[in-house]
C-alpha cells in the first residue's frame, strides 16, 4: 500500500494551511469571490478542509450527495469551477506540493464538476 | 525625531489596532494603520460609539472611571471578509486629561483555527471510537481461537511461549457414523446440526471450567488443567463428557437426525501453544490428548472410555466399571474404565 498523498505532506495540518490560503485567494478574486462574501468562513473552512482530505486519502469520507446538496442552491458555473481549480492548484503549489500531486488533487476535483456544476450556462 | 514622534510611529507600524479617545467626549484623538484599515479612517468628530454598534457611551464612563472600561468583540466585513476584532478600551489619564486607548486585535484566524480544531478533535474522536470498537471485535475473535490468558500473553509480548502441563485431563469426543451421515445429508444441514451441537457442548464445557480447543471435522476436543490449573480436571472433564451424552440423548428425542458419539478420557501431560503466524490456531498436544484420542475409539457408541489412573478420581461421583486390558496405538499396554453418570443426582450425594 503506497503513501497517500495527505500523509505524504503532513495530513490535516497542511491540508488546513491549504486551504485558509486558498480562500484568502478565493475571497481576493473578482471572478468567485463574491460566493464567499456572506457565509459562515470558519465552518467552510473546516468543510473544505475535510473534503481535501477525503480526496486526497485522508481519514474522512465525503459523501457526492453532501456535496451536490451543498452546491445545489449556488448556481456555480464551469468558468467558477475553473477559477476555483486554479486558485487551489496556486495554494497547493505554493504549499511545496510537487506538480504531479497538484495534478492528481485537481483530477480528484474534476471529477466532482459535475456534482458542484448547476449553472446552466457556463 | 522626539520621543513622542518615535512612540507615535510605533504605535502606527504595530499589528494592533490603537486609537486614543477623549475622555470624557469620546471623540477620536488618534488611531494607526491598523485601527483605520478595519474601521475606517475616522475624521475628528467620530465617536467610538458610532463605531462599535455595542458600545454605549455610558460603557466608556465619564471623568472619574479608571482602569479597564469595556471588552468586547466586533464583527465587520472588508473586503468580503468577516473579520471579527476583539476591542478592549481602557481609561488613563495624562494631567488633568482624562483619556480612553482602544486596543483592538484581529481574531478571526484564531476563531477559524479555533472552529478547526473543535471539528477535527470531533473527528478523532468519532474515529478514536471506531477503532476502540474494532479492538474489541477483534480482541473477542481471538478470544475464540485462544484462552484468555494465553491472549493477554500474545498481546503483551506477541508470541506465546509453549508451556508444558503435567496435570491435565482431555476429552475428545467423535460422532459415530459422522462420514456416512454427511455424505448423505445436504452439507449446510450438516454444518447446521454441528454448530448447534458444538455450541452446546461450548457451554458445558464452560460450566465446567474446561477450555475447548477445537473441532477437527465432527470430533470435539476439550481440556482441563490448561491455561488454567485445576486440581479437579479428571472429573471435570468426565462431567463434560457425561453431559455431552445427556445432551445428545436428549436432543435425540426431538430432532430428526440421531448423533450417537463415542467419547474417550485421557490425562497426563499436555503442552499448549499458538501455532503459526499468520493463521493463529490456539493447540494442545501430548500424551493426554493422544491418550484420549486413542480411547474413544475402543468407546462403544455412547460410551465413555478413560484410563484406569482416572478410576480414583471418577470413583466417587461416577459410576466406574472395568473395561480391561487393552493394546492401545503408541501407548501399549493400558488398562481402562468406563465411565457413566452416577445414578443418584449429584447434589444428594
Amino acid at each position: 500500500m503506497g503513501t497517500t498523498v495527505y500523509e505524504k505532506y503532513g495530513g490535516f495540518k497542511t491540508i488546513s494551511r491549504i486551504v485558509m490560503s486558498f480562500y484568502e485567494m478565493a475571497l481576493d478574486s473578482d471572478e468567485i469571490g463574491d460566493y464567499f462574501a456572506d457565509v459562515d468562513m470558519p465552518r467552510l473552512m473546516d468543510h473544505q478542509t475535510k473534503f481535501i482530505s477525503s480526496l486526497v486519502g485522508g481519514p474522512v469520507s465525503f459523501s457526492d450527495d453532501r456535496l451536490r446538496a451543498v452546491h445545489a442552491q449556488l448556481n456555480i458555473s464551469h468558468s467558477d469551477f475553473d477559477e476555483m481549480g486554479r486558485l487551489l492548484s496556486e495554494a497547493l503549489s505554493d504549499h511545496g506540493m510537487k506538480p504531479a500531486d497538484v495534478d492528481y488533487v485537481l483530477h480528484e476535483i474534476e471529477s466532482k464538476r459535475a456534482i458542484i456544476v448547476t449553472a446552466d450556462a457556463g | 525625531m522626539t520621543i513622542a514622534a518615535i512612540n507615535e510611529k510605533l504605535l502606527r507600524s504595530i499589528g494592533v489596532g490603537v486609537a486614543i479617545l477623549d475622555g470624557v467626549s469620546h471623540e477620536i484623538i488618534f488611531a494607526n494603520k491598523p485601527f483605520c484599515d478595519w474601521f475606517g479612517t475616522p475624521d475628528q468628530m467620530t465617536r467610538m460609539s458610532e463605531l462599535v454598534e455595542e458600545l454605549s457611551p455610558e460603557d466608556l464612563g465619564e471623568d472619574e472611571a479608571e482602569g479597564r472600561v469595556f471588552t468586547g468583540e466586533v464583527e465587520l466585513k472588508r473586503k468580503r471578509r468577516t473579520l471579527v476584532i476583539a476591542v478592549s478600551i481602557s481609561a488613563t489619564r495624562s494631567g488633568d486629561q482624562r483619556l480612553l486607548v482602544v486596543e483592538c486585535q484581529n481574531i478571526t484566524r484564531i476563531r477559524e483555527l479555533e472552529s478547526m480544531i473543535d471539528s477535527y478533535s470531533t473527528m478523532v474522536e468519532r474515529n478514536t471510537r471506531e477503532l476502540e470498537r474494532e479492538k474489541e471485535r477483534v480482541e473477542k475473535l481471538l478470544l475464540n481461537l485462544m484462552p484468555r490468558s494465553v491472549y493477554e500473553e500474545f498481546k503483551t509480548f506477541g508470541v506465546v511461549t509453549p508451556q508444558l502441563y503435567t496435570q491435565v485431563s482431555v476429552v475428545m469426543l467423535d460422532f459415530v457414523d459422522f462420514t456416512e451421515f454427511a455424505t448423505k445429508t445436504d452439507p449446510t444441514v450438516t454444518l447446521a446440526e454441528l454448530n448447534d451441537i458444538f455450541t452446546a457442548f461450548d457451554r458445558i464445557v464452560e460450566q465446567y471450567g474446561c477450555e475447548r480447543i477445537k473441532t477437527i471435522g465432527d470430533a470435539y476436543l476439550a481440556v482441563s488443567g490448561m491455561p488454567d490449573p485445576a486440581p479437579e480436571h479428571a472429573s471435570a472433564v468426565a462431567h463434560c463428557a457425561v453431559r455431552f451424552l445427556r445432551y445428545l440423548e436428549r436432543r435425540n428425542e426431538s430432532h430428526q437426525h440421531t448423533w450417537r458419539a463415542r467419547i474417550g478420557l485421557g490425562t497426563g501431560a499436555a503442552v499448549g501453544s499458538v501455532v503459526g503466524i499468520q493463521k493463529y490456531v490456539y493447540d494442545v498436544f501430548g500424551p493426554a490428548v493422544n491418550m484420549a484420542s486413542r480411547l474413544q475409539m475402543m468407546a462403544d457408541p455412547m460410551g465413555i472410555v478413560a484410563p484406569e489412573e482416572m478410576k480414583f478420581d471418577l470413583i466417587d461421583e461416577f459410576q466406574i466399571s472395568d473395561f480391561g486390558e487393552h493394546q492401545i496405538k503408541g501407548l501399549g499396554e493400558m488398562d481402562l474404565i468406563t465411565v457413566e453418570a452416577n445414578l443418584r443426582p449429584a447434589h444428594i450425594r
